[in-house]
């Protein structure tokens, strides 16, 4: 910005460079006028007006050249730089031209027609006939000094030396001679007689003349002395004894000196411009091409200059545009001028404005759905139920986390297939997800339907409810499916049902029981005595049935009133291995049988109340032992596992026995369901009941071939 | 690359003197110079020969006035520095056609004396010979310094008539000038 305010405006340097042009040409053109001062500068001036035209033509060749490179590159405005440029140079160029077509044609006329056949004969006819007039003088000068010379020839050859001196100076005077001089015949000097008295010495003829009077006997010549005048010099041999010679010095009068002064001047300057001539046209054609030359390059330079000017705010609105398209909302171009241009600019200043307005607030509003979007997709990944997502042709869009921890198919394989590509993979899951897909296909209202299957943790109650989505077209877009595990809730309901019953049996079932064995045993003793041997026989045997059936009937009744109330009394933090090896070691004289205990190093620790977890163990091994009739392997691993973000305690029991039907495996842990001759079928329902009331899970171990297998997992400590 | 390019160029301009060289044979030449101590002063003798070309001696024909300048130079010869100018005189003679009485007319601008002869030959004879010309006082050198005298001619384009300048300047038979003739000053 600094540089901006110091840096003059352009328009001033162009006003600048044209001065200082028109100022050399103007020199130029006088320094052309003859008797101008400048005329000295000339060469110079004509060098610097050279140098001018170079350095604006470079400036000029530059700016194409640039123009040129942008064209090259489509630079935006080059084009229309480029269509204005042309569009000067030609407007300016052809009339230009023309001027200088016509103007040297002028100039070239006018040159030659200062000379023609009639100025070219008069100058030289004025020439000739001055030569011929002074020429005429001359031999009328010489007739004078030759006849000098025969009174000088008479007079010497009577009268002596000093007197012949004054006669010299009579006949001097007589014919106008500004001086006379005689020689003798070695060229010395005899007598001189001169008009001006101071010329001690006369003045001296040269070899030349020397030469020509002792070759002719005679000499004239004219030639200028100092003063501008002419002077005729005339000599001649005075004709005496010994041969001797006399110069005569005549000046030639003002008057006829000027006229061929004048004559000569102009002469000599009309030849001059006639050899000139050629030189003349040349040096004014080029004056005239200097001058056109560099005004032509200074005005295509500043064309160029105003030109990038006007196309400034073009070239920024193209670059502006450019950008805008490519996705820059937030372009602010300059505003140079307040004109139409400007004006433009600052509308599109405005359009990007509102365009990146607009385009923050869509963006925002983008954001807020998608943080909206992301806050539904948190709660429906957290939430417990199972939520399946269905298309059109009923393959699954979306399914959250608890989907995958219900089916226990890792979720990435169930997008984009269908219920029925799911079930191939997984046998136990066919049957519900037929049903499910049943509904999916043929409900247009919300239907809801119960499940189970066999999961790996059992048997898996499932309540579905589905709804099947319409776009607002009313065409079925797909369905929405919610899946919840209700398998503890159905468990809590049977489980309280057979409390109920057992709590109820113990009440209404166990308080007849004591009168009935009672009564019984009084009718034995008092009848016993009274009967003979028969009927006591019968009597005993009847009594004694009685007796066993309602003892049978009490512990029965025991088994339910233990089934029924709560296990968990004394919680303690149990050591399990060592709980086992104790557990065991009752075991341990059983003969046939084998044992094996495996655990990790880990922790092995569980919360619990220790009778009911040895009456857990009591009642598994029991069944075991029963299985494999009291001969073979029973195994027990132990280890710390986690599900569920928490740490269990996972006992595995195994037994080497006829293992468990397949029929049998769904309801094996429900009351009054067993396989033995004897016993009451509550064993392992109270199992189950106790492990469930210290938060734990117990089934089978479906995977195992070889005998029976249970697993347990209680929470670890 | 560029200093190859640089040096090839260099070349080329080498060759292109070498080639022009034999047309810049000098019209006009110093042929003998000397320098003798007369009383107090060194006075200059020179013989110079001037040999007009076609174009010049049409110009003098036509009217044109030459004016011819002969540059003498002495200078003190310094180990370490640049020759140190003692004396410097330039002699400056106009040679004029004059129609009128058919004479060539030479001046000698330094004196003002004029000298008229009917033939260019002589005119240029007078020129040719310069004898006694006074440069400098003996005190302007010492005894113990080297001192060397040039003398060179040249035709002053400048005073040419203007038109013909621009000619003068481009067009080689113009260029009218002698070498610089270098001798030994003799104490």
């Amino acid at each position: 910005m600094a540089f901006e305010k110091i840096k003059p405006p352009v328009s001033l340097s162009i006003v600048i460079l044209f001065g200082l042009i028109m100022l050399s040409l103007q020199l130029m053109s006088s320094s052309t006028q003859a008797s101008s001062e400048l005329s000295a500068m000339y060469s110079w001036l004509l060098l610097a007006n050279v140098l001018g035209s170079v350095v604006l033509l470079g400036l000029v060749g530059a700016n194409i050249y640039s123009l040129l490179r942008e064209l090259k590159k489509r630079a935006a405005g080059s084009r229309l730089t480029t269509r204005m440029v042309s569009l000067f140079v030609v407007l300016s160029l052809v009339p230009a031209a023309i001027v200088f077509y016509f103007s040297m044609q002028f100039l070239h006329q006018g040159i030659d027609s200062w000379f023609n056949v009639e100025i070219d004969r008069a100058m030289e006819d004025a020439l000739e006939l001055s030569q011929a007039s002074l020429e005429q003088r001359m031999r009328w000068n010489l007739k004078q000094t030759q006849q000098l010379a025969e009174k000088l020839q008479s007079a010497e050859e009577n009268l002596p030396e000093s007197v012949v001196a004054l006669e010299l100076e009579t006949l001097r005077e007589n014919v106008n001679a500004s001086e006379i001089t005689l020689f003798s015949r070695q060229g010395r000097i005899i007598v001189s007689s001169s008009s001006n008295p101071s010329d001690i010495l006369p003045s001296l003829p040269d070899e030349n003349v020397w030469l020509q009077v002792r070759k002719n006997g005679e000499f004239m010549s004219m030639s200028p002395v100092r003063d501008d005048s002419l002077m005729v010099r005339v000599m001649v041999t005075v004709k005496t004894d010994e041969e001797q010679y006399l110069q005569a010095l005549f000046r030639v009068p003002v008057r006829i000196t000027d006229l061929a002064d004048s004559v000569e001047f102009a002469f000599a300057r009309y030849q001059e411009m006639h050899f000139l001539r050629d030189s003349l046209k040349l040096s004014f054609s080029l004056v005239l091409s200097l001058v056109l030359l560099m005004s032509l390059l200074a005005a295509i330079w500043v064309a160029f200059i105003s030109i990038r000017n006007i196309v400034a705010p073009v070239k920024e609105l193209v670059k502006g545009t450019q950008a805008v398209a490519s996705g820059q909302y937030d372009q602010q171009l300059p505003v140079i001028a307040q004109d139409d241009l400007g004006f433009l600019v600052e509308s599109f200043n405005d359009m990007t404005h509102r365009l990146s307005l607009a385009r923050d607030e869509t963006r925002m509003a983008g954001l807020e759905v998608e943080n909206q979007r992301a806050y539904l997709e948190t709660i429906l990944a957290n939430l417990t139920a199972g939520v399946i997502s269905f298309d059109a042709q009923y393959r699954v869009r979306t399914a959250n986390q608890a989907a995958y921890r219900i089916f226990h198919i890792p979720v990435s394989h169930i997008i984009g297939q269908t219920f029925l590509e799911i079930a191939e993979g997984y046998s136990e899951l066919v049957e519900p997800l037929k049903a499910v897909q049943r509904f999916l296909e043929q409900t247009d209202d919300i239907w809801q339907h119960r499940l189970a299957f066999l999961g790996p943790n059992g048997r898996q109650e499932l309540l579905c409810r589905g709804t099947p989505l319409f776009s607002q077209e009313g065409v079925r877009v797909g369905a929405v499916v919610v899946f919840d595990d209700v398998t503890d809730l159905i468990q809590a309901q049977k489980n309280a049902a057979w409390g109920e019953v057992a709590r109820r049996l113990a009440h209404e079932i166990k308080n007849p029981l004591t009168p009935i064995q009672l009564s019984a045993e009084r009718l034995r003793h008092k009848l016993t005595a009274k009967l003979d041997a028969g009927d006591v026989d019968i009597l005993q045997r009847s009594t004694q049935t009685i007796v066993q059936q309602v003892e049978a009937m009490k512990e029965m009744v025991d088994d339910f009133s233990e089934y029924a109330k709560p296990s968990k009394k004394q919680a303690v933090d149990i050591n399990l291995p060592q709980l086992i090896q104790e557990v065991l070691a009752l075991y341990a004289l059983q003969s046939g049988t084998r044992f094996k205990l495996s655990h990790e190093d880990a922790q092995l620790t569980v919360n619990g109340d220790p009778v009911s977890i040895r009456q857990i163990l009591h009642n598994l091994i029991k069944n075991a032992l029963e299985a494999i009739d009291g001969k073979g392997l029973i195994e027990i691993n132990l280890k710390r596992v986690q599900k569920n973000n928490a740490d269990f305690i996972e006992i595995a029991l195994y037994d080497d026995g006829p293992g468990i039907k397949e029929e049998q495996i769904e309801k094996i842990f429900e009351p009054y369901v067993t396989t033995k001759a004897r016993g009451t079928g509550l064993g392992l329902a109270i199992v189950k009941k106790i492990i469930e009331e210290h938060g734990g899970a117990i089934w089978v171990d479906i995977n195992r071939k070889l005998g029976a297998g249970f697993i347990i997992q209680l929470p670890a400590v | 690359m560029l200093v190859l390019a640089s040096r090839r160029s260099c070349l080329q301009v080498i060759f292109l003197l070498l080639w022009l060289c034999p047309l810049i044979a000098y019209a006009v030449e110093v042929k003998h110079a000397e320098m003798a101590l007369v009383g107090q002063a060194f006075v200059l003798s020179a013989d110079l020969d001037y040999q007009l070309n076609g174009k010049a001696k049409a110009a003098l024909q036509s009217g044109v006035p030459l004016y011819w300048d002969i540059k003498i130079k002495v200078e003190q010869q310094r180990e370490y520095l640049w020759d140190k100018t003692i004396a410097e005189k330039t002699i400056r003679f106009r040679v004029q056609y004059n129609a009128l009485l058919n004479v060539y007319r030479v001046r000698n601008e330094n004196s003002g004396n004029s000298y008229s002869f009917s033939t260019l030959a002589a005119a240029l004879n007078l020129m040719s010979t310069l004898r006694n010309y006074s440069i400098m006082a003996v005190d302007a050198i010492q005894p113990d310094k080297n001192y060397m005298a040039a003398i060179k001619i040249k035709l002053d384009r400048d005073a040419l008539p203007l038109p013909l300048r621009p000619v003068a300047y481009t067009d080689s038979q113009w260029y009218l000038f002698s070498d610089w003739y270098v001798w030994p000053l003799k104490k």
